[in-house]
């Protein structure tokens, strides 16, 4: 029943997350729908217009107070986050860590992921790893964990009548991880078969190129695994790893579903109540130095492809800057909108040279974010779309954007707001990211009152001092003799070689 | 990693669980089978409707039972560059004026068709030649022509429009999908904007227009590219799959043979539209905060105007008996790779449900037979699933196993490995306490089933498209808990034989130039 190999297409590539901003969430403020009744109202609806066509039809923001959770703080320094819903026999249970893979040792890159890997398969104290395996499996609980950069998060997805034996697994697993050798050795045969196959697709070498391309091949946001470091790893590495950084006092958890909130704390408070502090670190990434731009700006990887896959941007600010909100409306407007946006109309709606066509804009608290064009088209039609993104870019900079585009994107803003509050779960997870970035409650009615009050004299500013032509870096994968004339206009071509993995 | 947050993609051929379960709720929340609400217009369109009311939002799945198999030779992937075409608009919307807009684009059409007519034919007489043609003074003159008239045809478009405005009104997931069976129409918004979606889809079920033609084709190329000819699982499954059948629709890849996608006419969408896309083929499942007697009223008002399309004529074609194994390779600059079909029923036939019980067995989870052989003990594989009902489910189709191998170890010894967990099949009865987990799980997916809007309506309208009711989602679960170890020894050996079955292989090959510059190294 399962269907696991699709073979559908679609009209559009599936984003993988939210909005503009990942973050675009919060509760609705009553000042913002405020702000956009008058919004509506300033644009003057003409009255005689068909009732029936949807390009006139006009509808009041949904009224929605979505339900508040509890925030409880256990003795060790744990939060606890609960919000009861009963719905469905369900419950869920969220942990996000202070931990991560920017944490790794030079030598060791990978050390967090395949911590965060045979936490889950290498046992506890109490239970092989074929226990814990068959005794979820057999009741169809899950229980996941993995690392990210700056955090960890381990979940368990299990049926309420379950709840007590999976939450003791799930505690086990955070706590007492037996990282059982063989299930270490196997983690480390699957980390090398991922360095052996990844560069197997084109996607797969744009996007990790890119990165150091932008980062530098050593920094937490672009390196990555090597055979060596993958080799380099012991039982003890992982164990140490698990000692130093996953603690009570840096873990927030998020339980949702159908439960009663004090049998809840009580039962949280028996698996985790006598589980020692420790020291957490905190998250700190080195900020990147400016590169010399002297050097050539365009590189290339060699693959034998029908397309080129490009990528076309620079490092830019982080989520806490002023100018954030007003970047990622440019960006939304410029490419970040699919449809909506300009590079969707003008490389794929209009000329007809790409399927998957926009920019993106990635920032967080703690490190420098990436902003860039994407697009993948056939060889031939490469320089008109390296072309397209430096003209938008520039229109973007030279000039304000139309009244229409921003109420199109204010009111896409506005009116997509609610379905951050689709579930229990998704209300508590955000207000878990914005305890785990130390940012305030109000932090995302603070964005969206933001985003409402841009002006295009806004937008234009943010888009001269954000997207920098003279700063953006060209990497294109695709076949390499014609591609390096094709780009040879943008700048110093160089090729990147890369080292056979296999 | 880069990760981009609007742009990126889920995956392009394997992805996780996608979706798809059964059974009543065992537990204490009222049963989905009592909460879905169905009508049917006099025009013979279904709606289904499911009432959840934790937020103000609404997802609906619009599925229309026409999908690649409907397609004749020659016109391969007309199926999806419809559903392309779906998103250009129609008389009010996309355009600044229609009738004017109208004219261009007929004496485009023309112009285009006959353009294209006249280069295959000079094409075609310089092959004969062995020479490339110089192009005709016609041809070039009509080359211009098209040019002009597209350049004008442009001026009366306002781009994305129906997107847009659903994204204006707060619209999320905003997509389509053209898979074998069956094309979708999705889109979730803020509840109260039912009526926007009622008019936009009325409309554009009634009066679409098919601007921007040929630009589209253009874009579908590239999606072919990306997803297929630089894809090394595209091209090993789009490989895998033609030669698996070799009759039926099921053998040609969606997304069209290239050839095809570039020969396909604004006469021949347009021909398509009607044939396949009337009310009466149409199911669309509505779940969300919703008031399912004003949601008819909508719907009665909006789609009730528009007439049914005639009766769809059945598909004659059968896949023959295969006589004996194929095997393909395809060679490409990736890691090896390696799928395994064997030919087996429909959904909905008895043998479909004991399929279901073989395909959880062998690769659900990690206590999974295949799993837990291949990758865990045995190491042979790094990764290994199987899928039921590939690559369609309302006519015969097959049943995959997909493994890509752990270096040093070869395709040829995770093929050997899974042939004999096939043989155990076979030969011993699975255990009571693999079948307990079977149906726990799917018990469990139901619940799951209910957390999401969007989930639930596309598996209604899957369903309900694909095996005659949404009821299929509810009383699977019976049939499934109804199969004896019995039943999966049986069908173990009378599907799962080597004459039954299709092997294709991604083989690496480095490309020649870089062989060269490496020297001798390489497998």
């Amino acid at each position: 029943m399962r269907r696991v190999i699709r073979e559908a297409c679609l009209v559009k590539r599936e984003a993988k997350r939210g909005i503009v901003m990942s973050r675009s969430a919060g509760r609705m403020s009553f000042v913002v729908m405020v702000v956009l009744c008058l919004m509506q109202a300033a644009m003057g609806l003409a009255a005689d217009l068909a009732p029936n066509d949807p390009r006139t039809m006009r509808f009041s923001t949904v009224d929605f107070n979505p339900p508040d959770a509890d925030r409880v703080v256990l003795e060790n320094g744990m939060v606890v986050y609960l919000l009861e819903d009963h719905e469905l026999p369900l419950v869920t249970v969220n942990a996000t860590l202070r931990t991560g893979s920017w944490l790794d040792p030079a030598e060791k890159v990978g050390l967090a992921g395949m911590s965060g890997a045979v936490m889950r398969t290498g046992g506890s104290v109490r239970m092989s790893p074929e226990e814990v395996d068959e005794e979820l499996e057999q009741v169809s609980a899950t229980v996941s964990i993995g690392m990210a950069k700056e955090s960890g998060s381990a979940v368990l997805d299990v049926l309420k009548k379950d709840l007590k034996r999976g939450l003791q697994i799930f505690a086990d697993l955070l706590r007492e991880p037996a990282f059982e050798e063989s299930r270490v050795d196997l983690a480390k045969l699957q980390a090398l078969e991922g360095i052996r196959r990844r560069q197997d697709s084109p996607g797969s070498i744009v996007g990790r190129e890119f990165a150091k391309l932008l980062y530098g091949g050593t920094h937490p946001s672009a390196r990555e695994t090597t055979v060596r470091s993958i080799e380099s790893m012991t039982r003890e590495d992982l164990v140490a790893f698990h000692r130093h950084t996953v603690h009570p006092n840096g873990i927030i958890l998020g339980v949702t579903g159908d439960f009663e909130k004090a049998s809840m704390l009580a039962l949280l408070r028996e698996v985790f109540g006598d589980w020692a502090r420790g020291n957490v670190p905190d998250v700190a990434i080195p900020a990147v130095p400016e590169p010399d731009f002297k050097v050539g700006a365009v590189r290339f990887v060699n693959k034998d492809t029908s397309q080129t896959h490009l990528r076309v941007g620079h490092l830019t600010i982080k989520e806490t800057d002023p100018d954030y909100v007003a970047v990622a409306i440019a960006n939304d407007i410029l490419g970040g909108s699919s449809f909506r946006s300009r590079l969707f109309n003008d490389v794929r709606t209009k000329r007809g040279l790409a399927y998957s066509v926009g920019s993106g804009l990635r920032a967080s608290v703690y490190d420098q974010g990436v902003w860039l064009m994407r697009a993948e088209t056939k060889l031939s039609s490469t320089q008109e779309v390296v072309n397209r993104f430096v003209a938008n870019m520039e229109r973007m900079r030279n000039e304000p954007v139309t009244d229409l585009e921003l109420e199109e994107a204010k009111e896409a803003y506005v009116n997509s707001f609610v379905f951050s509050f689709t579930s229990a779960s998704s209300i508590v997870s955000r207000l878990m990211d914005l305890e785990y970035d130390r940012l305030p409650k109000d932090w995302l009615q603070q964005i969206r009152d933001k985003v409402v009050k841009l002006t295009k004299e806004d937008i234009q500013r943010a888009a001269k001092a954000h997207f920098n032509p003279e700063r953006l870096r060209i990497l294109a994968v695709g076949s390499g003799e014609a591609l390096s004339k094709v780009l040879a206009g943008f700048g110093d071509v160089k090729e990147i070689t890369l080292v056979p993995e296999s | 990693m880069i990760s981009i947050t609007r742009t990126r993609m889920v995956a392009v051929l394997i992805v996780g669980a996608v979706l798809a379960t059964t059974a009543p709720s065992h537990g204490g929340s009222p049963s989905l089978a009592d909460r879905v609400i169905e009508h049917k217009l006099a025009n013979g369109m279904t709606v289904l409707m499911v009432e959840r009311h934790q937020a103000p939002i609404v997802s609906l799945n619009m599925t229309f039972g026409v999908g690649g198999v409907n397609e004749q030779v020659g016109q391969t992937g007309l199926a999806h560059l419809y559903e392309h075409m779906a998103f250009k608009g129609t008389r009010t919307v996309g355009t600044r004026d229609y009738e004017k807009e109208q004219a261009v684009l007929a004496e485009l059409t023309r112009v285009g068709t006959e353009l294209e007519q006249r280069e295959r034919e000079e094409s075609a007489r310089g092959h004969m030649e062995g020479k490339a043609p110089a192009l005709s003074q016609p041809v070039q003159q009509l080359q211009r022509r098209f040019k002009e008239l597209q350049d004008k045809a442009g001026e009366y478009v306002v781009g994305n429009e129906m997107a847009l405005l659903y994204q204006r009104h707060g619209g999320v997931g905003l997509n389509a999908s053209t898979g074998k069976d069956i094309t979708r129409y999705v889109i979730s918004l803020p509840a109260n904007r039912l009526p926007l979606w009622a008019a936009l889809e009325s409309d554009r079920m009634a009066h679409p227009v098919l601007r921007e033609f040929y630009k589209e084709r253009g874009v579908v190329m590239e999606e072919r590219r990306l997803r297929t000819d630089d894809s090394p699982n595209g091209l090993l499954y789009e490989t895998f799959t033609s030669t698996a059948f070799q009759a039926h629709q099921y053998g040609v890849p969606t997304i069209g043979w290239g050839s095809d996608i570039l020969s396909l006419t604004p006469a021949a969408a347009e021909a398509f539209f009607k044939t396949y896309y009337g009310p009466n083929n149409a199911t669309v499942a509505i779940v969300g905060d919703i008031d399912p007697k004003e949601v008819i009223a909508l719907i009665e008002r909006t789609f009730g105007k528009i007439p049914a399309s005639p009766p769809l004529q059945t598909l004659v074609t059968d896949e023959p008996p295969q006589r004996g194994e194929r095997r393909v390779e395809i060679e490409f600059d990736a890691e090896p790779a390696l799928a395994i079909g064997y030919h087996k029923p429909a959904i909905g036939h008895p043998d479909d449900f004991v399929f279901d019980v073989i395909d959880e067995v062998l690769t659900e989870g990690v206590t999974s037979r295949l799993y837990s052989t291949l990758v865990r003990d045995k190491r042979l594989a790094a990764s290994v699933l199987s899928d039921t009902n590939y690559p369609g489910v309302r006519a015969p189709n097959l049943f995959v196993i997909a493994a890509t191998p752990l270096a040093p170890h070869t395709t040829t010894e995770v093929e050997t490995a899974i042939y004999e967990e096939l043989e155990r099949l076979r030969t011993e009865p699975i255990s009571a306490k693999e079948f307990e987990r079977v149906l726990n799980g799917l018990d469990a997916d139901l619940v799951r089933s209910l957390r999401s809007n969007s989930g639930l309506a596309s598996q209604l309208a899957f369903y309900h498209t694909v095996a005659g009711s949404w009821r299929y989602v509810v009383n699977a679960r019976d049939r499934i808990a109804a199969v004896t170890p019995a039943d999966v020894q049986r069908v173990a050996a009378q599907y799962l034989i080597k004459s039954n079955r299709t092997v294709g292989v991604l083989v690496k090959k480095v490309p020649e130039k870089k062989m060269a510059d490496a020297g001798e190294v390489m497998q």
